[in-house]
């Protein structure tokens, strides 16, 4: 059988991820570097045109893995299905999603298969004729090439980083359907508790101002609502670590488990800029960080960096801005 | 009932990182202060409120890593634990996180732990890969990024919340032992008493060695570092704090984001 890259789709409540078809991206970049076919699989309980629409639009063969007690994600089947399935299959790569399902099977997958695993991909590459994956490292200070040495590679794909591939006209790929029946034995999904926290408030508004680690305290917030306060529709958002802190609540978080947003303006203050966070705001119209670290990995996706700290920088912006209008004002006012 | 919780030892996040002259690595000299990884802090927290909540709960504290990983460990102790195990490695470098799952997994095998307590990723090298391999190579079910648990001690059953994408919740139960890596928000990690502190100073901690990394590790490997490219104009402001807010106020009015 000809060697393969395996695209596991990501699915919920019965729709196909956008990020699915990004990992298929991804497959297409490998192939440009090995001659290989691309072949996606869709697990769940109702999954038939799931794969029918994968193969639609992507052109790919598309198996449609049929497991009646999977209608919940659940770890612990994806990890053994897959494992049973894909010995059958000489699969070079196994591209999956690097989010709360992805990172959750994929390692325990390549244990199974004895395979490499490497997480958080954003590039595939080739280096002096070795295929690399590239992925952050240190909050996204530094990027590194991983090289691999086992006959399969399982990669956790960044979602947002992959541009899906402009559908022109190919014939659909081909659908298979295989029902398994599988039961977890030592875990039992139990679905989806609550909705995700309103984030209409963030999401809606032109203007952004992010706090991060940097505000130091909760008492600081305060200068990062008098920013805010000089944009028209603005809003006060924070990264992850504000939100756990509580000092702001968690429909104001921006990133991977929160809001994915895109104001006109951005303005991240004290944020390091962890790709979790960058996931969230990187299609903002304009970036603006304020940061004490020049090698804090927000200021790579930033249109402006300024090197301060904000506690001091934003009051004298603040001030500075007051002064502008009060001089424009009184000259306005000049006979 | 016994819990054992894999903490690792990270450098400060606010540093700057140079790579080697070769591409290989970090410059050697980055590194000057370490910490605790953040969301192992909060696995140990986990921990430490079980201890607290049921009887005859002992909780071992484990690290791979260099000589200097003592120093988590014995944090780790100064927040309460019982006991401490290090697996230490004879070179300080990148560790491939399925090399240290196996690691772990060997020491954890046959000390019938009921629980086993990581944070979900490292601030350093993300991964986000060794709590689910452990369980893996022990054959032990595993919910990882989990934001809450409830233990029923009588049914053998823990009861997780994960995080998901958007912040909704995935929900299951896991028949223990199992496997849980800890997202941050569950808890606030507590600092070290004073008096476990010197506990920690006093108790010996467990060595082992886990083998030469260089030698047994044939898989995946790091190639080359590069500094990210920037997706931005990332023009950088200079001058005085009132320069740069000067220059600031011109761009934004320029672009009429303020007037």
């Amino acid at each position: 059988m000809e060697q393969t890259i395996i695209v596991i789709a990501e699915h919920f409540e019965g729709q196909i991820k956008q990020v699915t078809y990004e990992l298929i991206a991804c497959a297409a970049k490998l192939q440009r570097f090995k001659t290989l076919a691309i072949r996606v699989m869709v697990l769940g309980d109702d999954v038939a045109k799931l794969a029918r629409e994968i193969a639609q639009i992507s052109g790919h063969d598309t198996l449609a893995i049929q497991v009646p007690s999977l209608h919940y994600y659940n770890g612990e089947t994806y990890s053994d299905v897959l494992a049973h399935l894909l010995t059958e299959y000489k699969a070079a790569y196994i591209c999956a999603a690097h989010t709360s399902q992805g990172l959750d099977f994929a390692p325990a997958l390549a244990v199974a298969l004895d395979a490499d695993c490497i997480t958080g991909v954003e590039d595939v590459v080739e280096k002096d004729g070795n295929i690399c994956v590239a992925r952050p490292l240190y909050g996204g200070k530094i990027l590194a090439h991983h090289r691999t040495g086992a006959k399969t590679s399982i990669l956790t794909i960044q979602p947002g980083v992959f541009k899906p591939l402009e559908s022109g006209y190919h014939a659909p790929g081909a659908v298979e359907i295989k029902s398994i029946i599988y039961e977890s034995r030592r875990s039992v999904s139990l679905g989806l508790k609550q909705a995700a926290a309103d984030t209409s408030g963030i999401a809606e508004a032109k203007v952004i101002v992010a706090a991060g680690r940097g505000i130091g305290e909760a008492e600081n917030l305060g200068i990062i609502e008098q920013l805010a306060q000089l944009f028209p529709r603005s809003a006060v958002a924070g990264s992850r670590i504000v939100c756990d802190m509580g000092w702001l609540e968690y429909k104001c978080q921006v990133g991977v488990t929160g809001a994915t947003v895109t104001p006109e303006l951005y303005i991240a203050c004290g944020i390091s800029g962890a790709v979790q966070h960058v996931s969230g705001m990187r299609s903002s119209g304009f970036i603006v960080a304020i940061n004490t670290d020049p090698a804090a990995a927000i200021f790579q996706v930033s249109d402006i960096c300024v090197v301060e700290d904000l506690k001091t920088f934003i009051p004298i912006f603040i001030e500075m801005y007051a002064k502008f209008k009060n001089n424009n004002q009184s000259e306005f006012k000049r006979p | 009932m016994k819990i054992l919780v894999c903490v690792k030892q990270v450098p400060e996040s606010d540093i700057i990182i140079q790579i080697n002259e070769k591409g290989t690595w970090i410059q050697a000299d980055s590194f000057n202060e370490f910490k605790m990884n953040r969301l192992d802090e909060f696995a140990v927290e986990e921990a430490m409120r079980l201890k607290e909540s049921f009887d005859d709960v002992s909780v071992d504290i484990l690290s791979v890593g260099p000589e200097r990983s003592a120093d988590v460990i014995k944090r780790a102790i100064g927040m309460g634990a019982d006991n401490g195990i290090h697996l230490k490695t004879d070179i300080d470098a990148y560790l491939v996180p399925s090399w240290v799952a196996a690691r772990i997994a060997e020491y954890a095998a046959n000390r019938s732990y009921d629980l086993i307590f990581t944070g979900a990723m490292s601030e350093d090298h993300m991964n986000g890969q060794v709590g689910p391999m452990i369980a893996a190579h022990v054959n032990l079910p595993c919910a990882t990024g989990v934001i809450l648990q409830q233990l029923s001690f009588d049914n053998k059953t823990l009861y997780v919340e994960r995080e998901i994408e958007g912040g909704g919740r995935d929900t299951l139960e896991l028949k223990i032992p199992a496997v849980v890596t800890i997202q941050s928000g569950p808890n606030t990690p507590r600092y070290p008493s004073l008096s476990n502190l010197l506990r920690a100073s006093k108790q010996e901690l467990e060595i082992i060695d886990a083998g030469s990394f260089n030698r047994t590790h044939t898989g995946e490997k790091i190639y080359r570092l590069t500094y990210p490219m920037k997706s931005r104009a990332g023009e950088i402001l200079t001058g005085s704090p009132q320069d740069k807010a000067k220059k600031l106020l011109k761009i934004l009015r320029q672009k009429a984001f303020i007037d």
